[in-house]
């Protein structure tokens, strides 16, 4: 009985506290659907839905950010899981190096931009450098990385910040891992990188994977980096919620809610489809055994 | 992993459900909190008199010991110190009213007015705010704002000149005594004339200027502030601006109208940079670029603020602003009272402080700007004040400045300019 | 014969890691100190790779207001780290809950932790003000660190629950059989293993707290001052200058700040227990 109770009992702090989440989601969602008594806003209705969706921009805005979201994370998880990877193997997992993982991830969003653009614009310093060495003559000819329509200078930005996330995210539990079990398997005559590949990876692989759906979530819901980094058109999906959002009238509220509705429901579709991916290759490798 | 889908789906469910019946009895709640809210407005009563029936002296008494927040834009370090170290101080001395000031966005500002509003707190948190324009107009519309209050503060009427239009009209929206000025601004162009020795009187000129300098010139993407005054600027010095200030906010209509002005910038767009297929994202930006040197061009509200940055070294010493001999958009900023603060009197004695000569010359002693008395009203002492003010190198004279001084649009127009640029311009 | 070559080809593996690993070190750290020089840089034109202003107005400014912004710190400091010691405890009780145990509503209860990942915070801040006023929540200390608990809590469950995954429950098991308590079981025996993931996740929740924004805004109603609350308008403003030196700062504490998580960390994992190391 008492082992039964002892589930929900660890639960209760997390379960008021989603109460508390879930009614701030619900009331946002409710102002999506066009309720905002405060401005004289009542009926319920789908218009604001409607109005978003049948943009002609819309499917660019959609396409855009998922393309961010998704090589953002795809890149980030990759590169983070290497160099983690790269840093329990030398031992390196504590201290001066440590410190520096963290920098990228203190560092706020609004700064990472400032940094992008002080470094890599048609201004910063690589152009200089490659002024200084007669690469180029001119500011125009050096390529621009950020301001572009591909989105190619937020991704980079994301990159700087993301990749030690999934170090710092990851490199606690790898290096249990690895003391633990790579030793024993290092011992019984595997070499290290197939360790790492058939002992310390999949016993990562779930913290990993929700590594990679944080970056890609995230990637697709904030504002910060698409609006300062990104083209003037396509919008990403959250720039044009926030533009909406600060919109002076405030009866456009609803609009900036409906965008984010959709940023919503997108990000759980992807979460479906990806749960239901990773069950599925998870079940074939667990048939190839 | 199939449960875990399932829940997926039923929390959803779950949620769409409660949101409709949420709806419900916010409507409910909302309906009830309506009902006081007319009285709110007036009911606000210290000792028993309410607060629209005292006269400033009482307003004074009322208000001494208190706390008064004062909300807004927080980016200015300038503005932020004397803020802290000049008017605080001062408050505090002659009326013993706490001055704190909260740094927030105008959008975040309202955002949270709203939801107090919303859940009918009374004692709300904001006292003034930093306000104009379209915000100032959704605002009052929702009944977030006190008014009318300006009538009750000795200074608007010593000082200010209630019939001018920059103090009865904000963006040509009728101000009914809801905020008081707090200071004015107005659009200027910056060039470094060592580099761009014939700085542009016109549209023409400027597209020459453009194209003797191939990828540096642009301005801020529209909405920002300054981007869309800009274009607005651009708007008037091609199609003229009387057109535009009773014009009805339809959007073909505004389209027609700008069509000649949306032509010249899509033939602006090869020359600009990036080939005018993107806009840098606000005028911090773009203020950043031409100070690096990327542009040869800068556009600011703040008229005066030229000097400020060639002493600071951000600027070199020959840089210099301008305005199209046409003339460059003004508009005045103001503050205003919301409907819920917890201290209406102490908000009343600080935008009447605000409003002194003293102050007033302090702010465009220390911070060049340009103040919102009216010079005419002031006594000869006074008067010396402002006439002692040394404007510093590169700002075109006040006189000069003011005699090109053009009223703002409507502003419902204005988001319909930005939808139809970012339909019509970007890219094409 | 056979160790030679295997011996060359590993020095030649260290070699590329560690070319790899300073390439890694060297691009983190070179916007952070272009951003060091830009706190006393007043103009840096095209094409000088050095600055040709320099001046001490970002600096001067922020030693003025030395005072409030130590108290800013402190504040700040003391809100998040409540809500990361909240959000550890909280969350090492849900990962047990939802690892050691079966449950009807396990999977329902799963997805309700992880669904704020998904929700832009801006929408849940305003929906979730009027209810925060209502309960009196707003423009309250409390208010706020309940508020970035909601955001900082689903980093640490998911991180306690990979840890609690790995250390399984078959130790505390054993020390249950041997006669400790449950409590003493979890404490003596778990607990120190977990250390690493906890301050992973104790960091996390720190790092989100103390730089969230928006939240702090609208249900500390700017009565509640944290530092990113002054420092993002001049993030904003554009003024490189000032905005540098302001991260600079931000920086550094949190720096120090995790520094000091860790030797606390270290110390407790260290004198509580070792053997289970091994």
């Amino acid at each position: 009985m008492q082992r039964k109770l002892t589930p929900y009992i660890l639960l209760v702090p997390q379960i008021v506290l989603t109460i508390f989440f879930l009614i701030g989601l619900i009331t946002g969602i409710t102002q999506s659907l066009g309720v905002i008594p405060a401005f004289g806003l009542r009926e319920p209705t789908l218009f604001y839905y409607k109005e978003i969706l049948t943009k002609p921009d819309m499917v660019n805005s959609v396409l855009y950010s998922l393309r961010i979201a998704l090589f953002s994370a795809l890149f980030s998880t990759a590169a983070g899981v290497l160099l983690c990877a790269l840093l329990v193997n030398g031992c390196r997992t504590k201290g001066k190096m440590m410190r520096i993982v963290q920098l990228p991830i203190i560092v706020p969003h609004v700064v990472v931009a400032l940094f992008a653009i002080n470094i890599c614009s048609q201004n910063g310093l690589l152009a200089r450098l490659a002024y200084a060495f007669g690469l180029i003559g001119e500011q125009q000819q050096f390529p621009a990385l950020i301001y572009d329509a591909g989105g190619f200078g937020i991704i980079l930005a994301y990159l700087w910040k993301e990749i030690p996330f999934i170090i710092y995210f990851v490199i606690a539990l790898m290096a249990n891992i690895d003391g633990k079990l790579g030793e024993a398997a290092v011992n019984l005559g595997a070499g290290k990188v197939q360790t790492f590949l058939r002992v310390t990876l999949p016993l990562c692989a779930s913290t990993i994977s929700s590594g990679f759906l944080i970056i890609f979530v995230f990637a697709l819901g904030a504002y910060e980096l698409p609006f300062i980094l990104g083209a003037t058109t396509p919008k990403a999906l959250p720039v044009q919620a926030y533009i909406q959002y600060t919109h002076p009238d405030l009866r456009n509220r609803p609009y900036a809610m409906a965008l984010n509705g959709l940023i919503i429901v997108i990000s759980l579709v992807c979460a479906g489809l990806y749960f239901i991916l990773m069950t599925r290759s998870q079940k074939k490798l667990a048939g190839k055994k | 992993m199939k449960k875990r889908i399932l829940a997926l789906l039923m929390s959803t469910v779950m949620v769409f459900g409660l949101a409709a019946c949420a709806g419900d009895d916010q409507k409910k709640e909302e309906a009830q909190k309506e009902e006081t809210a007319g009285d709110e407005k007036t009911s606000e009563g210290q000792g028993g008199k309410e607060i629209k029936d005292m006269t400033f002296d009482e307003l004074k008494e009322a208000a001494k010991g208190s706390t008064v927040t004062f909300y807004g834009w927080g980016g200015d370090e300038v503005l932020n110190k004397w803020l802290d170290d000049v008017f605080a101080p001062a408050m505090k001395e002659k009326y013993e009213i706490t001055m704190e000031r909260v740094p927030m966005d105008i959008d975040q500002v309202l955002s949270q007015l709203s939801g107090e509003i919303q859940a009918g707190e009374e004692d709300g948190s904001i006292d003034m705010i930093w306000i104009n324009g379209e915000n100032f107009q959704s605002a009052k519309e929702n009944n977030m704002l006190y008014g009318p209050f300006v009538e009750k503060l000795p200074n608007f009427g010593d000082y200010i000149d209630a019939e001018s239009e920059d103090v009865t009209l904000d963006f040509a929206y009728p101000i009914e005594g809801y905020e008081a000025p707090y200071g004015k601004a107005q659009m200027v162009m910056i060039a470094d004339t060592a580099v761009t020795p014939d700085l542009p009187k016109n549209t023409d000129e400027l597209l020459e200027v453009a194209k003797a300098n191939k990828g540096k010139v642009t301005y801020p993407a529209l909405p920002d502030f300054t981007g869309s005054v800009f274009v607005r600027n651009v708007i008037y010095d091609i199609c003229g601006y009387e057109q535009f200030l009773d014009m009805e906010a339809d959007k073909e209509t505004v389209k027609k109208a700008i069509e000649p002005a949306l032509e010249y910038l899509r033939k602006l767009n090869p020359y600009l940079w990036n080939e005018g297929k993107t806009f840098p994202d606000a005028s911090t930006t773009v203020d950043n670029m031409f100070a690096d040197g990327e542009l040869v061009l800068n556009m600011t509200y703040d008229a005066f603020g030229t000097s400020i940055k060639i002493a600071d070294g951000t600027y070199t010493e020959t840089t210099q602003s301008f305005q199209f001999d046409k003339g460059t958009i003004g508009n005045t900023n103001f503050m205003a009272i919301a409907a819920n603060s917890g201290n209406k009197a102490g908000a009343m004695v600080a935008i009447n402080e605000m409003m002194s000569p003293e102050i007033q010359a302090d702010r465009f002693d220390k911070m060049k700007v340009l103040p919102v008395v009216d010079y005419n009203k002031l006594s000869d002492e006074q008067k010396e004040a402002f006439d002692k003010v040394d404007l510093g190198k590169g700002n075109i004279a006040q006189d000069e400045l003011l005699s090109k001084r053009l009223p703002e649009m409507p502003a419902e127009l204005v988001p319909i300019i930005e939808e139809i640029w970012l339909e019509e311009v970007v890219g094409k | 014969m056979r160790e030679e070559p295997e011996k060359a080809v590993k020095k030649r593996r260290f070699m590329i890691t560690d070319i790899i690993l300073i390439m890694f070190v060297l691009a983190i750290i070179l916007p952070v100190a272009v951003m060091l020089v830009w706190t006393v840089t007043e103009r840096w034109a095209w094409p000088d790779l050095w600055p040709q202003v320099f001046s001490l107005r970002a600096l001067d400014g922020i030693f003025q207001r030395s005072e409030v912004l130590t108290k800013l710190f402190a504040s700040s400091i003391i809100i998040s780290s409540a809500v990361a010691l909240l959000s550890v405890a909280i969350g090492t009780m849900t990962a047990r809950a939802l690892v050691l145990y079966e449950f009807p509503g396990k999977g329902l209860v799963y997805f309700l932790t992880v669904l704020p990942f998904m929700v832009p915070a801006t929408v849940f801040a305003m929906g979730v003000q009027i209810t925060f006023i209502k309960l009196g929540l707003n423009n309250t200390v409390a208010g706020v660190v309940i508020a970035h608990l909601i955001c900082s809590l689903p980093y640490g469950v998911r991180l306690l629950m990979d840890g609690t995954a790995a250390v399984g429950a078959r130790l505390e098991e054993q020390a249950r059989v041997l006669g400790a308590s449950a409590g003493q079981a979890f404490f003596r025996v778990t607990l120190p293993i977990l250390i690493p993931v906890i301050l992973s996740a104790f960091c996390m929740s720190y790092i989100v707290s103390f730089s969230q924004y928006f939240l702090t805004l609208l249900i500390g109603g700017g009565q509640v001052k944290t530092f990113t609350i002054v420092m993002v308008p001049y993030l904003q403003s554009g003024d490189r200058n000032i905005a540098c030196a302001y991260s600079v700062i931000f920086l550094c504490i949190t720096l120090a700040v995790f520094a000091i998580f860790e030797k606390i960390a270290d110390r407790w994992s260290r004198n509580t227990d070792t053997a289970f190391y091994t």
